[in-house]
């Protein structure tokens, strides 16, 4: 890292991210209108009967059980995967004997 | 001018409105910064009307020698000061509106705009202060304080453009142009204003019937947004602080309008699920949705909402229950199945690599949003599934139960090696990095240590025969098995 050739290098360097930046601002204005997006909305209305809500209209207490499910496939041991796997423990079983 | 001050006049007369709505919006709609449906040249017309000159009189003739407004000398005084200033807001208003219409947006100039707006919300303040204005006419709170937030984001975007092209102050705004502070002088000037007005409100001794403190929820939410947007969001904690202080004499949440519950409960959800407290945070973000206007009755921005609601739902549920998004619920929102379908996928067919894939691919969007850390704890139930998985397909095996009888139950001692196994298939890393396929058992070991440590799977390792040993009751808590 020495000598005026490096030295030089570096300026250009410099110039050309500088040439740069001119075309830069119109990043952080994009990135602002991304995060209006993000905004909560105001509602129309202010207020509303119970029977427009979202959990009355989705069927009330119901709401949980058919817009949530568990992360696990009960006991099925018959998708793919377990098939296979199925398959690799039988092999490995093989191998040992 | 005439329209304006009917619909002034109407709302000091109930009797007079006729189409439903309440007094308190007749009267802020006439200081709305947007004209109404019916007659959007009202601000041209308030401005032909009169002039800078004669306001005052006018202003006099409308709304101190109206005979169809009868106010007390000092309400009428305080409404006086509040639309001078208004009449001063609303030329500036029409100018910057005309510059950005015709394709002059760099010289709109809402700084000019904010001020003057303002004056007008500090005008309202005073009357406020003063006890001039009754509680009735808190909408026109709202109005103030959401116009501040929204001129105040358009006059930072229009000093940002024109320090950005050089328009504005030559060239000695370089080095501001890299101070983080300026970037966003306007809108935290309104953040300082809306919380004078939050402070108004909260401090009002009035019986609760007629009390500000129906606008705190409100108002609360306007500062929630703006310190978002400003990224200040630990500053919400303090209004959160303030309202739990004041809790034992203001209306309990349920007794306020929806829209003010809703938004409340989003904001705070989300603030929560930041502090990473999961419970409250899915109290919230449900009680938020459950609540929600329907879509089929609201519309696009309500979709919008419930969208937002549910991106942070997701993984709050995600987290607190293992619980993933139904392909019903998926199906409603496109941008949500976008979003989250890979993710829900791979966790439930417990396929590592194509959720370190999804994981990828999301990544920006998951940054963004701040929901990327979270998610990444999704890998943990993957790797529960995984192991479940191993369990089951081990099938079943004789075992004696304690009285000597013999019975069916799952096989519990597992060897490592089946769930390096599995491992591998799923697409784990655990490699020993001789690039032949074989697999670091200690590696192996530490992930499934580390299901049991998080109470995932219940069960200990025999590290000198090799095998894991699986609780009998229970190996899996919460999932059946």
């Amino acid at each position: 890292m020495s000598g005026a050739s490096t030295g030089s290098t570096a300026t250009t360097k410099a110039t050309v991210s500088d040439s740069k930046d001119t075309t830069k601002p119109l990043q952080p204005q994009k990135a602002a209108q991304l995060e209006e997006d993000d905004e909560f909305e105001d509602f129309p209305v202010e207020d509303w009967a119970k029977e427009e809500e979202v959990g009355a209209q989705q069927g009330g207490t119901t709401t949980t059980t058919h817009l949530w499910e568990e992360s696990w496939d009960d006991d099925d041991t018959t998708d793919d995967f377990s098939v296979q796997l199925k398959e690799e423990l039988k092999k490995m079983e093989g191998q040992k004997k | 001018m005439d329209s304006i001050f009917r619909d002034f006049a109407a709302a000091h007369n109930p009797a007079t409105i006729t189409d439903g709505r309440s007094p308190g919006y007749v009267l802020a709609s006439t200081i709305s910064p947007e004209p109404p449906e019916d007659e959007p040249a009202r601000f041209y017309n308030f401005l032909q009307a009169t002039d800078p000159s004669s306001i005052l009189t006018d202003l006099k003739y409308k709304l101190q020698y109206n005979p169809h407004v009868q106010l007390e000398k000092k309400e009428a005084a305080a409404w006086m000061e509040v639309f001078t200033v208004f009449y001063k807001f609303v030329s500036f208003l029409v100018t910057a509106e005309e510059a950005q219409n015709s394709g002059r947006a760099k010289e709109a100039d809402w700084s000019s705009v904010y001020d003057s707006w303002k004056d007008v919300s500090n005008a309202l303040y005073k009357g406020y202060q003063s006890t001039v204005f009754a509680a009735w006419t808190i909408p026109c709170i709202y109005v103030a304080g959401k116009y501040l937030r929204v001129f105040a984001i358009k006059a930072d975007e229009n000093i940002a453009s024109q320090r950005d092209s050089g328009l504005a102050f030559g060239g000695i705004q370089e080095e501001d142009a890299f101070n983080p502070d300026s970037k966003n002088e306007k809108l935290e000037d309104a953040a300082r204003q809306i919380n004078r007005i939050f402070g108004l409100c909260i401090s009002d001794r009035n019986p609760i019937d007629e009390s500000r403190k129906w606008a705190l929820y409100y108002t609360a939410n306007l500062l929630f947004k703006t310190y978002f947007r400003l990224n200040s969001i630990a500053l919400s904690k303090n209004i959160m602080r303030s309202l739990r202080a004041s809790a034992h004499d203001m209306p309990a949440l349920y007794q306020f309008p929806k829209a003010h519950r809703v938004t409340f409960h989003y904001y705070t959800g989300v603030i929560y699920f930041l502090e990473e407290d999961y419970a409250t945070a899915e109290e919230n973000l449900t009680a938020a949705y459950e609540l929600c206007l329907s879509p089929n009755v609201g519309g696009g921005a309500t979709r919008k909402n419930l969208e937002l609601i549910l991106t942070y739902l997701i993984p709050t549920k995600l987290l607190t229950s293992h619980k993933l998004p139904s392909a019903a619920l998926l199906s409603q929102y496109p941008r949500l199945a976008s979003l989250f379908q890979p993710i829900t996928t791979s966790i439930r067919t417990a396929n590592l690599s194509a959720f370190t894939a999804a994981m990828e691919a999301g990544e920006e969007e998951f940054v963004k949003r701040r929901i990327y850390l979270t998610l990444e704890r999704g890998r943990d139930i993957i790797l529960r599934n995984l192991f479940r998985k191993v369990y089951l397909a081990g099938g079943f095996e004789s075992v004696k139960d304690k009285d000597g009888n013999e019975e069916m139950a799952r096989r519990t001692r597992i060897p490592v090696k089946e769930f390096a196994a599995a491992l591998v298939m799923a697409g784990a890393e655990v490699g020993d990095g001789n690039g032949e396929g074989g697999v670091d058992g200690d590696e192996v070991e530490c992930l499934i240590a580390n299901a049991i440590y998080k109470n995932l799977m219940k069960g200990y390792i025999a590290r000198e025969r090799g095998i894991v040993v699986l609780s009998k009751a229970g190996a899996f808590p919460g999932t059946g098995v």
